[in-house]
Parts: C-alpha cells; structure tokens; sequence
C-alpha cells in the first residue's frame, strides 16, 4: 500500500503536485521580500526576471524531450557553442542573417544526430546526450571558437533586443519565455505532434503497435528542442553582452532537470505540461535568486542544488514509478 | 489436525477492485489440491498471495496454524513455501547445479563439489537432468524440474504451480504427475493451477473452483465431473454460450477474398519457414503452444518485428508483396495488431479512455487533422464506448483504473477505430473477466461478419474451437495442420500442436 499523501499526489494531471509547488513559489517569494533585503527592488527583479526566462526558455527545450520519455543533458552545450559560434563568425564580418541561419542549421544537425542516436541507434539517451554534449563543447572549442568568451557584436540591430528590450515595461526575455511556453503548450496539447509526444513518452511499444512513427517523433523533438535552446542562447548572450562557453561547466543542465522534475513532469514520461515548467522555472529561479543575495557561497549553494534535485528525483520515482508492476491491475 | 495452510477470509484488492474476495480454503499435509477457475477468476493472485509474491489486503494465512506475514517470496521460501511460475525463475545463464545452489552460495564457491551435491540431490528425486548443463540449453520439462527440485531442496512442504503442464509435452506430462505423486510420498502439499480439468481431476485429491475472485465450492475430487466443474466455473447461464462449440452445432463462414498470405516466412529461431493464408470475413484462429511462434509470427505480418532479411519469405497483403520493420505502414496499409501483453504493449497508463481511443485515430491513415479538437476525441469516445459496451464511469477515466476486460475493450477500439481490413487478436480473452469474454468473443464475431479478415491467436482450445471458421496449428515456429471449424476436435487439434 502506498501512503494516501502520495496517492493523493498522484491523482489526475499532477494538478495537486504544480498547486503545491506553486504555494511553495509564493510562501518563498513573500518570504525574500519581507526578509531580504534587496530582493523585492526593480533592479533585482528584473535581474531574476532575465535570469529565469532563459532557464525557463530551456525547462520548456527540457520538458518536451522528458515527456517523450527521453533526457537531453547536452542542451546547455549546444547553447553555448552555437550562439558563441554565431556571434563569432558575425565578429569576423559574416552577415548577421547568413551567421544566424548557419547558427540555426548548426543546432538543427545537433539535434538530428541527438535523435538519430537515441531514436535509431537506440542508445539510452543519458549517456548518447552526455557523450553528444562532450563532443559540442570539444569540438567547438577546438575548431570553431578561439575564446572562452565571445562578446556580443555591435551590429546585431533588432537582434539585441531579444535581451535588452522591453515592452510596455516588460523585459524582452520574459516576454521570449511567455511565447515560447505558450506555443510549445498549444503544440503539446492541440496538435498531433503533441499527443504522439504524450503517447510515445508514456508508453513507447503501444504507441508503436498503433502505429506512431516513435523514430522520427524523436528526432523532431531533439530538433525542436535544439532550436528552442538556441533562442535562449540568442537571450541570454544580448542580456549580459557575451556568451562565455564556460557555462558548458556549470550546474544549468542539472538546474534545467530541476526545475521539469520539481514542476511535475516525471522523469518516467508521459506526463506534465508546460505549465509545471513555467510553475518549476518560478520556484527555482526565485530560489536561486535568493541564495545569491543572501550571499551563499558558490560552492555551499552547488551542494543545496545537487541535495534539491536529489530529493526531487527521489521524490518523482516514488509519485511516478517507472515500474508500475506494483500498482497495476494485477494479472488476476 | 489443523490444516498446514490456511486462508481465512482472504481479500485482494487492486486499485479496490477485489480480485480475491473473503476466500477462506485450507490445504493438509501430503494432498494435492487443484486450483481452477476462468482466467481472471483469482486462481494466480490467491496463490501469489500465499507465496508473498502480493501483498494481503485483508483476512489472514495460517502455516500450521501461525499466522504469516513476509513481504517477499524468499521470506516465504524460507518458512516452506514455494511457488514455481510459468514463466520459470530460473537464471539461463548459470547452469542447473548454480541455479539449484542460488542464494546459498559459499564465500568460495568452488564448482566441484557443488556439481557432486547437485548431481546426488537430482539423482535422489530421480530427475534426469545434468547439472553442468546450462538452464538456457534446457526444454520446458526439465527446466521445471529444476525449479521443483529448487524448491524441495530448500524444504518446502507446500509447492504452487501456476499452469505447470501448458508447456508439456504428453510425455513431459506424465513425468510431471509421478513426481507429483514423488512429492506426495515425501509429505509435501502441492497447489497446482491449471486449465486441463482432466488433470485436475486426474492426479488431485480435492478441487477447488473459484469464480470472479470468489470461492464457488471446494470438494474431494471423486464428487467432480468434467461436466459439474465446467458450470461452477463458468457459472449456468454462461457454460452454454462460452463452451457450446462441442455438439458441432455452429456454422462455418464461407471464404472471402483472400487478404493475407504468408509465404515461406523465417525469423530467427521463432519463426521458421511459416506459411498461411487469412481471408476476409472469416476468423482464422491460430492455436499453439508456447514457444509455437504464433505471435512472432502474428508481430512480422503487422511490422513489430522484422523477417530475416535473407531467405525471409514473402508476405502479401491482397495481391501486394509487403516487408514491415515498423508498424506504421502496417497501419497505414490497414493491418491492426491487438496485443496479448495489454500491459507492456497495450495501454496508455497517463490517459484516459477518450485520450487512448484518439491516439488510435490519429495514427490511422485517414486521418488528415494537425491542428486536434477536443470534441472529437469524445465523440469517438462516446461511440466506441456504446459499440464495445466499455463500462467506465466516464469516458475521462484513465485506463488503468479499468477492470481488464474494459481495459481489452479500450486497446480493441484503439484498433477498430483505424478501420482495419486485417486485425490480428493475440489472446484476446488473456486476463479478462468472464463476462467480457463473451463481449469480446460477440466483438470478433461481428468483425468478420462485416468482412474483416480477422485472425485469433489463442492457446486456449474451447476459444479456438468456437470461435474459428478455420483453424491454424503452429508448432516450433511454422503453421502444421489446418482444420475446419466444424470438423475440428480438441484432440486432433492438440495431437497436432505438440507432436
């Protein structure tokens, strides 16, 4: 028998998990604004605004490959490389256009060979992404990309204001996030593409009985995936002028798994939606934001992450076993 | 003398879905005692439940009068209780001596000695197996073998099995019953699930038939006949409908065009150089034993799996040669397979009734939409829920909260719903409760009676025989004989699958 809490939690569309998340997002974000100070001030929102749009931009990159029932742990890789590479070779005098459709024909193989490994080869995609991420960092580091840093060209025009802009107030990236979310929601919940996404993601071999094109399915969602992770970059690199490649290094990946797993979106497939991706980004990046003004050290902060996602991952596998052998109907 | 086990009052429950219900039954010391039942009667689920394989809902289990309580089938193993499966439990990598020595191994493991030991204990029930030789070289009948002397090896005074003989051969068969009667001579009890009333009322000293997951009566054998424990199972208003093929009585569909053919077609170890035809408007049933290579078989025709690539074989689909590799031209071209594992290949365990039913429909050729609308999919919903009779409280429920003949109906629809001209049933009737399984039987009957080519897989023989217009025997991965249905019997049906 399972604890009632837990089934409770399991009850239909995880609306109980994103309730309770979202209450968590606003006890914690009442709570910095009273006990922080230099938290609830126009210049730190806006900076945890920028922030969370671009983890949010690629939660929702995140979230559409975990509900297929994949993994893509070379996302912040391809970010980094392809913006950097693009904002390079516009540096060296390319064309900003013929620099950015190079950029997105870039992502766009990235993400074909993300799938075809996973969707043909059928390598489990926790090690074909990792190794996939090794080889984007390697080579473009090697080959394409002679800093570390890449700062943002001065001619990029219209471009810029992907991270500098603001409309009526608002600050361009979250605006980039809210549209992003919003058509990868509608594509996930009114079209084909999307419910074979939800089909494959729950339960592969039926979906592939009924006759679902599992294969490509995949591949279009690494490729999706691929191109969404290269606007954030675009966001990303024109809010803080540069793109350092650096970040290849650092925790985002496993920030980004956080804030689909805390959201709602088991691991397992099959479930969720962007709306616990939006409900995760909130919680994670007000969190994040608050360690940092609190002024908790680099490393500390890295041990509270890894401990976070642990619990979350713990947490997942007990409300969305991967293994439902237990609480199936039995064979009678 | 109290009983050696004991169910008092024994409640299953799944998802509150009582799947055993207050059985209270108890077995002595030395007897055999046959468990029968339909399929879905609660037979598998009582015994896993003396066996620690599930947990109790409510009620208790005596050993000798001690109440039990482990969570595990090692933990039961170690108070004597074993139970030997179907689908056996043994390592095929190791060989019988490893296999019988698992878990007790010592700190060093010296191979010798353990292969003097084993070979001693196998000589000392009399078993005719080498215990050097690996598990996986071994056929059905000595794998059990092993699996028993497993169990006797670690005391245990009661044995279940679950379906022992359906993978025998006669022969195997009769080795079986005297090592049943072995066993009896050395005090244990033995629990034996089986579908073959004859052997039930063969080798048991007391039966015990359960329906619906209740208990129905629990007698010594002599008062039994085949006629008596056929309407306790099936309950009087159902034997007539769900058994009734025997008096010959029914009638043959004539044949329609001819919509698949199977030529020559190998696969691996599986499927070996099969050939068959399936026609329209008429069910073509396939009867075999396991390992008969009936759904590997059924799986290349709908493109699951592959055909070897040399020497394969040809498949046609009406006048067209087609080779698969996925299902989803199969789809397209009209094929829809109906899986036996609803479980694995089946069903959607995120979605709902109306959900699975779309995504049926949105992987049919004739659908055109990108862009979905929600009203559709609870049209579709309404309509197959009428036409299937899928008793769910609305068709928002998710699947798996469905009994299993409901769950059947809704991976039925998913297929029907891509208006097939062929449709492959794999054990339709696997797990599915006894009123669904003439639901599902008058579902397929209709299906051909509007000139589907439809084609039923089943190991279970009255199935077979009432249901087929013409009857397949597969044999080691190749189709052996072909029969009438109305010139069909149970026994030239069986003498040609296992021999």
């Amino acid at each position: 028998m399972r604890p009632i809490g837990l089934n409770l939690l399991r009850s239909r569309k995880m609306g109980t998990q994103e309730m309770i998340v979202f209450l968590i997002f606003v006890a914690l974000f009442a709570g910095f604004s009273v006990f922080l100070p230099g938290f609830l001030n126009a210049n730190n929102i806006a900076l945890l605004l920028q922030a969370v749009s671009v983890l949010g931009i690629l939660s929702v990159a995140m979230g559409v490959i975990v509900i297929g029932g994949a993994i893509d742990l070379s996302i912040v890789a391809l970010m980094a490389m392809s913006v950097a590479w693009t904002l390079q070779l516009i540096n060296g005098g390319m064309p900003v256009p013929a620099a950015l459709a190079i950029g997105l024909a870039s992502v766009a193989l990235v993400g074909l060979i993300n799938g075809f490994l996973v969707a043909y080869v059928e390598i489990p995609p926790l090690f074909s992404t990792l190794a996939t991420a090794g080889c984007i960092y390697g080579f473009g580091r090697f080959v394409l990309i002679s800093q570390d840093t890449v700062y943002l060209p001065t001619n990029l025009g219209v471009i810029e204001e992907l991270g500098k802009g603001r409309v009526f107030g608002v600050p361009m990236p979250v605006i980039v996030f809210a549209v992003i979310a919003a058509v990868v929601g509608l594509l996930l919940k009114y079209t084909k593409f999307g419910r074979f996404t939800y089909a494959a993601g729950d339960n592969r071999a039926a979906a592939r009985i009924t006759g679902v094109p599992v294969r490509p399915l995949i591949v279009a969602q690494f490729v999706l995936s691929a191109f969404i992770a290269f606007i954030a970059g675009l966001v990303q690199a024109t809010a803080i002028n540069s793109m350092n490649t650096r970040i290849t290094d650092s925790l985002l990946v496993y920030e980004i798994i956080l804030v689909v797993v805390l959201g709602g979106i088991g691991l397992s497939g099959g479930k969720g939606g962007i709306r616990n991706v939006v409900v995760g980004t909130l919680l994670i990046g007000t969190f994040l934001n608050g360690m940092t003004i609190m002024d908790i050290q680099f490393t500390t902060q890295n041990a509270i992450k890894g401990l976070i996602l642990l619990t979350a991952i713990v947490i997942d596998q007990i409300v969305n076993p991967r293994d439902e052998q237990t609480s199936q109907q039995g064979d009678i | 003398m109290t009983p050696l086990l004991e169910f008092r009052e024994v409640t299953k429950e799944y998802h509150g879905v009582p799947a055993v219900q207050d059985v209270s039954l108890s077995i002595t010391e030395g007897e055999v005692h046959a468990l029968l039942g339909e399929n879905g009667a609660g037979k598998s689920t009582l015994t896993k439940m003396a066996a620690g394989v599930v947990p109790i809902t409510r009620g208790k289990i005596l050993l000798a009068g001690e109440e039990l309580s482990f969570s595990s089938p090692a933990d039961a193993l170690r108070k004597g209780i074993a139970m030997v499966f179907q689908e056996t439990s043994l390592v095929p990598s190791l060989t019988v001596a490893q296999n019988l020595y698992l878990g007790d191994e010592k700190a060093f493991n010296r191979l010798r000695p353990l292969y003097i030991a084993a070979q001693q204990f196998l000589q000392s029930l009399n078993f005719p197996v080498d215990p050097t030789a690996n598990v996986a070289s071994l056929g059905a009948a000595q794998r059990q073998m092993v699996e028993i002397a497993r169990a006797v090896r670690k005391n245990a005074r009661i044995i279940i099995f679950d379906e022992p003989t359906a993978t025998l051969t006669p022969e195997e068969k009769q080795h079986f019953f005297e090592l049943i009667e072995r066993l009896k001579e050395r005090g244990c009890s033995v629990i034996f699930i089986s579908h073959a009333l004859e052997e039930a009322l063969a080798i048991s000293d007391r039966i015990t038939i359960l329906r619906d997951g209740k208990l129905v009566i629990t007698d010594e054998t002599g008062k039994f006949d085949r006629d008596s424990i056929i309407s306790a199972m099936v309950g009087r208003d159902l034997s007539g409908e769900l058994y009734g093929g025997e008096d010959g009585k029914r009638r043959v569909r004539p044949y329609g065009k001819r919509v698949l053919s199977v030529q020559n077609v190998s696969m691996g170890r599986m499927v070996r150089n099969t050939s068959f035809a399936a026609y329209a408007g008429q069910v073509t049933g396939i009867f075999g034993l396991i390992g008969s290579g009936r759904t590997e078989t059924a799986k290349i025709v709908s493109g699951v799996i592959k055909r070897n690539f040399f020497h394969g074989g040809v498949t046609r689909l009406g006048s067209k040669s087609v080779r698969y590799r996925t299902p989803a031209p199969s789809v397209r071209d009209g094929i829809a397979y109906v899986t036996e594992d609803r479980k694995v290949e089946g069903i959607f365990e995120t979605m709902s009734v109306a959900e699975s039913i779309e995504i049926g429909k949105l992987a049919s050729p004739s659908d055109k939409s990108v862009i979905l609308r929600g009203s559709e999919a609870r049209d579709l919903a309404e309509h197959w829920t009428k036409s299937l009779n899928i008793r769910a409280i609305s068709s928002d429920v998710p699947v798996i909260e469905l009994s299993g003949g409901n769950q059947q109906k809704v991976v039925i629809a998913k297929a029907l719903v891509q208006d097939p001209q062929l449709i492959i049933f794999d054990e339709p009737t696997r797990g599915v409760d006894v009123g669904a399984i003439a639901e599902i039987h008058a579902v397929i009957n209709r299906l051909a009676d509007q000139g589907l080519a439809v084609v039923m897989i089943s190991s279970y023989l009255p199935e077979i025989l009432n249901m087929s217009d013409r009857i397949l025997v597969a044999r080691k991965g190749r189709i052996v004989e072909e029969f009438s249905g109305d010139e069909a019997t149970e026994e030239n049906i069986m003498y040609a699958a296992v021999h």
